[in-house]
């Protein structure tokens, strides 16, 4: 009977550990797999591709629609299949990419080709010939967009690089007495006492979100220190430049002024964007992109300004910099592509149709490619400014950071910023601290 | 009995396959992560033996001490409010002269059955350190005491912990419900007749009849503490900064933000012996002086 019962409880475990230790020895070698059935050749000729793209708004809809119905008059033969993407930070992506299933084209961002290209799930588009021709169309500025930090191409762009700027109330900055444009730090605290004082919120901002923490102190550090958050991304550097430390007194100087609201951190995007849209707030913090939304609700009651800086000479030289920078992003192919010839073709035309919608629906100059096509719609004013006044002066973008560890610290510490009791001295000690462990 | 007992192919034959799938979806996942944490892995390539590397790692991180520190404080907020209050409200309705018992009973588990989301969503609102109701009740009632809640770095974990300890109480009640209901109520009456208050009698003598449901309701108000991570995700996202961090958390940002998948197993591994102990510990407790 003993025996019996210890011959069944070997039996039991062997079986379990058999079923264990054989998936535990299951590869995950993405490029050996066969996969991606949707790209088989049907009749006719025909060949499918499967393209995993942001598709779910007029802004990612559009350039989107525009370039497969472009690409149905230049290569009629492909046939598309839109896997939209969500907005789940690339988690089905990494999914898709973990299980052999990679879509033959994929749109991405910088952190996800870096994990990509190290597990071999993104082609290297160096030698094709679409890369050439993509790298001849590009605007001026904007390689950093297309050619990655270790030097190869792995996905071809549509944006250019994105930056973020202050946008400003007119109609409220009149009626309590602010002049612009706001040069100095000095100036912005003292337009924050005057807007609290009126009962407006100075300046909203939805910090529930870190990146936008991090893109406030980006637009402070860059007018000491133009490279941004790239200068942190340097072997050996373990204590926070000057730049660095001088913004993050400024910023928080500029939240003991009362610049943010006090539920500033636990504020998301529609919360914020409605304070200002609603005439609550005298400013809003956002990128570029938000040009065409601002002018749409608040039409000529809106304007964007330089980031201020220390003094107006500062302010000055540096008003120029860019507080963007540019990482690649774009339009990737799976080396495990049946049709991966192409799929690197459809990739560069689908981006390049892209940049032309952005550019002659929306009028929007911020893209890669250039295109020779005129812009066909009514440019809002602030964009023409950027187009007319920023990027032909433009001095120099922002440097990429691609350490996620230094980027997430800078993210979670830029944050905390906000909150009373957190100092200018915690910051830096916390920061100098990531760096340590990172850069040594 | 014994005949089927004694019956060994067809005990083996019925087992299998819950066997394999007990192991499909419990044993082979943490046997995973155990493995998993020694390597050097983004999720993808070809993981690196790193030894133990992840986990001297871990003891160094400044995350880890919030992250335990938060979880006991969400384990005490749930264990005080969700078993304290789901106690008395149990004999409170265990009580045949009290009115309106069904709907007292259906009324604490209607928060079980509402979504996450929601409720998170309904007490941002009422957290609102200018308009939400908390502030204003404390406003209205004269005291001096108005808190941006979910900014705060010391309270906002409690106030989270809070949320979830309403919401699930109901779930704890019916629990605790059941517990005093399966108590012979000779031994009540016996203890009354005795000369007990009625209070006094569910002190020494209900209470103690309960002491195994007790066990289930801490395990499962402690292992959800240490493990909290839904509510933070949605009210502030484990904001200001890191300060409200749990090892849930950890693992979310090591995994899917920074694709450190070795490191994430390692918080994955200390996060279950730790639900582990912390079982251990309770049924110890609970069993200490029963079979005295």
């Amino acid at each position: 009977m003993n025996n019996q019962r210890k011959g069944l409880s070997a039996l039991m475990i062997t079986l379990s550990m058999t079923l264990v230790l054989s998936a535990c020895g299951g590869g995950n070698n993405a490029a050996s797999n066969d996969r991606t059935a949707a790209n088989t050749p049907a009749e006719g000729g025909t060949v499918k591709l499967k393209v995993y793209a942001q598709h779910f708004d007029d802004d990612t809809k559009g350039p989107f629609d525009y370039a497969v119905a472009e690409l149905k008059k230049e290569m009629p033969e492909v046939e598309i299949e839109l896997d939209p993407a969500v907005q789940d930070g690339n988690q089905k992506l990494k999914t898709y990419a973990a299980t052999g299933n990679m879509p033959d084209i994929y749109f991405t961002d910088w952190a996800t080709l870096q994990t990509f290209a190290k597990s071999q799930n993104v082609e290297v588009l160096d030698n094709y010939e679409a890369t050439t021709e993509y790298k001849n169309s590009l605007n001026p500025g904007v390689e950093s967009r297309l050619i990655a930090p270790d030097g190869h191409v792995y996905a071809y762009p549509d944006t250019g690089i994105e930056f973020q700027v202050i946008y400003y109330n007119k109609t409220i900055f009149d009626e309590v007495g602010i002049a612009t444009p706001i040069k100095t730090y000095d100036e912005l605290a003292a337009a924050a006492g005057k807007l609290k004082a009126a009962g407006y919120v100075p300046m909203s901002i939805f910090a529930k979100e870190k990146w936008i923490t991090s893109a406030f102190y980006n637009g402070l550090v860059t007018r000491e220190d133009a490279a941004g958050f790239g200068a942190l991304d340097e072997q050996g550097l373990t204590e926070l430049p000057q730049a660095f430390v001088s913004a993050a007194e400024e910023m928080e100087k500029l939240q003991q002024a009362g610049l943010f609201d006090a539920n500033a951190t636990n504020t998301n995007y529609d919360q914020a964007s409605s304070q200002f849209y609603q005439g609550r707030a005298g400013m809003f913090v956002n990128g570029q992109w938000e040009i065409y939304s601002s002018a749409e609700k608040l039409g000529d009651q809106v304007d964007w300004m330089y980031w201020p800086a220390k003094d107006e000479a500062t302010y000055e030289a540096s008003k120029y910099n860019i507080a963007g920078a540019g990482s690649p992003q774009g339009y990737a192919v799976s080396p495990a592509s049946k049709n991966k010839e192409t799929a690197v073709k459809v990739a560069a035309f689908l981006a390049a149709k892209s940049a032309e919608y952005k550019y002659t629906q929306l009028g929007s100059p911020i893209v890669s490619p250039k295109t020779d096509k005129p812009i066909a719609s009514d440019v809002p004013v602030m964009m023409q400014r950027i187009a007319d006044e920023l990027l032909p002066n433009a001095k120099e973008y922002a440097k990429l950071l691609s350490n996620t560890q230094i980027q997430n610290a800078v993210n979670d510490n830029t944050q905390n910023m906000l909150v009373d009791g957190f100092t200018a001295e915690d910051f830096i000690a916390n920061l100098n601290r990531t760096l340590s462990k990172e850069n040594q | 009995m014994n005949k089927y007992l004694g019956n060994k192919p067809a005990l083996a034959l019925f087992l299998l396959p819950a066997l394999l799938l007990y192991s499909v979806i419990l044993i082979y996942p943490v046997l995973q992560t155990v493995f998993r944490s020694f390597y050097d892995w983004d999720g993808l390539s070809t993981a690196a033996f790193a030894g133990l590397a992840n986990y001297r790692e871990l003891f160094n991180d400044p995350l880890l001490g919030t992250s335990l520190k938060n979880g006991a404080l969400f384990a005490l907020v749930l264990a005080v409010f969700q078993i304290g209050l789901g106690t008395i409200l149990a004999l409170v309705c265990a009580n045949p002269r009290v009115r309106g018992r069904k709907l007292l009973k259906t009324a604490y588990f209607i928060p079980v059955v509402l979504s996450v989301t929601v409720v998170c969503q309904l007490w941002i609102a009422m957290y609102d350190p200018t308009n939400g109701l908390v502030n204003k009740l404390f406003d209205v009632l004269g005291i001096p005491y108005q808190q941006n809640w979910l900014v705060s770095p010391t309270q906002s974990i409690i106030a989270i912990a809070f949320v979830n300890a309403w919401q699930f109480m109901g779930y704890q009640f019916s629990l605790l419900y059941a517990g005093v209901k399966a108590v012979p109520e000779d031994y009540f009456e016996a203890a009354t007749i005795d000369g007990c208050g009625k209070w006094r009698a569910h002190w020494h003598v209900t209470l103690p009849l309960m002491r195994e449901t007790f066990k289930f309701c801490f395990t499962i108000a402690i292992t959800s503490g240490i493990g909290a991570f839904v509510q933070m995700l949605i009210m502030t996202n484990g904001g200001p900064g890191t300060t409200n961090y749990t090892l849930t958390f950890m693992i979310y940002r090591y995994a899917f933000m920074e694709s450190n998948y070795g490191y994430a197993c390692a918080v994955s591994v200390l996060l279950v012996m730790i639900s582990l102990v912390a079982t251990v510990v309770i049924n110890k407790v609970f069993d200490r002086g029963q079979h005295a």
